[in-house]
């Protein structure tokens, strides 16, 4: 078998609906109220909305959570929002840690 | 074909019903779900977790893993022909036995293809069935060097693949990767159209490729900022002086003022891990006082005369009644 090399995809790429949607497993309706909430934050009008990419790996997140935990949309907000917030933290504790002298 | 217990696995009885093993299921998810707990062990659980919970909550593939009958988990087993028989072969199937022989088929893989043949089956008089193939997610680690630098990983995956006859398989292949440079400790990397290739006129899965960056002897790493410690003498942290320091680029020279404090931080602008696109990070140098571990006669000396000779009180504010008159700045 011919040796191919996979490339990564473009970051900078934004992603549409409906990509988005086939990709995480989230339904139409979750997307519109996580994007009403805030969680997620597409551009241009709703007929035309594309997303980051990174928001791919938000939305795989969500569908994980509702399907794992039954979570509804608000659910999936909040999760997302506390472990986003998390992670945050555990980098700034990261930080602060770089910081000290080692043991 | 080795048998898996699957209520152990959740911790419920066999007559348990649907709702208890949700619940099970719910309260060891709160538990191992990989949103929540980040060790590999967890990960590992949680995997053997939601095996069960995807065969024991769909009563089809739970009536048929009861009649598969009681076995000790790990003991090699083959499903009875009436087995075979009325949860295999009945409907529209083909007539082929369920791969059960097949010693890279597990127990996880014949529930799934099941489900799989159950929704073929049932939309057989529509044009066609279409699913998408499932995503494929792998981990890999790479050293920091490599990570600044750009670089190829080999990932030799074994997963499952479904035909269009609703024969499976287990496939290994190895693929190689292009990870661009400037990636970050626990990143996930996206491959459209990587994953498993799709039913009918559904469209690939996804690769997505984890990366985890390897401890650094010297440097650690956050987000694309590199931490160094740097030890300093007592001189050097009084005196000031210039000072060699490693980089990911060669070394460079640091430039320590005079009466430098220990846990103080010089930032080398640009010298830590380069982005995607353009830019660096930082790489901060922690300045840290040592001391030598021991001494000849004529430093102990030296410093003793230093201390004799020494006005510095730097615990001046710690004394009874002079709380704030000086700072320890």
């Amino acid at each position: 078998m011919a040796e191919e090399i996979l490339l990564i995809t473009d970051d900078d790429q934004p992603i549409g609906l409906d990509e988005l949607l086939d990709a995480s497993g989230l339904v139409h309706d979750d997307v519109i109220e996580l994007v009403a909430i805030g969680v997620f934050q597409p551009l241009g009008t709703a007929s035309t909305w594309t997303f980051q990419a990174r928001t791919l790996h938000q939305a795989r997140r969500a569908a994980r959570l509702r399907d794992d935990f039954g979570l509804n949309a608000p659910g999936m907000a909040l999760a997302l929002t506390y472990l986003e917030r998390m992670e945050v933290l555990e980098g700034r504790l990261r930080e602060l840690e770089s910081l000290l002298p080692r043991p | 074909m080795k048998f898996k217990d699957y209520y152990s696995t959740l911790g419920v009885e066999r007559e348990a019903s649907n709702d208890e093993i949700k619940k099970a299921f719910r309260k060891l998810a709160r538990q191992y779900h990989p949103d929540v707990a980040k060790d590999q062990e967890s990960d590992h659980k949680f995997k053997e977790i939601n095996e069960a919970y995807q065969t024991l909550s769909d009563q089809e593939k739970r009536e048929a893993y009861d009649q598969l009958g009681r076995h000790s988990p790990g003991e090699d087993f083959r499903p009875s022909p009436e087995w075979d028989s009325r949860f295999w072969q009945d409907g529209a199937s083909q007539g082929a036995s369920a791969p059960t022989g097949d010693p890279t088929i597990d127990l996880a893989d014949l529930f799934e293809q099941m489900g799989f043949r159950s929704a073929h089956q049932g939309r057989s008089g529509e044009a066609a069935f279409s699913r998408r193939g499932q995503d494929y997610e792998v981990a890999t680690t790479i050293s920091l060097e490599d990570a600044a630098r750009g670089s190829e990983v080999a990932l030799d995956l074994d997963v499952p693949e479904i035909g269009l006859d609703g024969t499976m398989h287990r496939v290994s292949k190895t693929v190689r990767l292009r990870v661009p440079k400037g990636v970050i400790d626990g990143e996930r990397l996206r491959v459209a159209g990587r994953g498993a290739a799709g039913i009918g006129k559904g469209p690939a899965g996804d690769l997505y490729l984890a990366i985890r960056l390897q401890p650094h002897r010297l440097f650690k790493a956050v987000g694309h900022d590199l931490y160094l410690e740097v030890p300093i003498t007592p001189s050097e942290a009084v005196l000031g002086g210039d000072i060699e320091v490693p980089s990911l680029d060669g070394r460079l020279t640091l430039n320590v003022k005079p009466g430098t404090r220990g846990g103080q931080t010089l930032r080398l602008a640009g010298k830590g891990l380069p982005k995607r696109k353009q830019g660096s990070g930082n790489l901060y140098c922690v300045l840290q006082i040592a001391t030598p571990p021991s001494l000849s006669d004529r430093e102990r000396e030296l410093y003793q005369e230093l201390a004799k000779l020494s006005t510095f009180q730097p615990r001046l504010h710690l004394q009874d009644g002079q709380q704030g008159d000086q700072s320890n700045g």
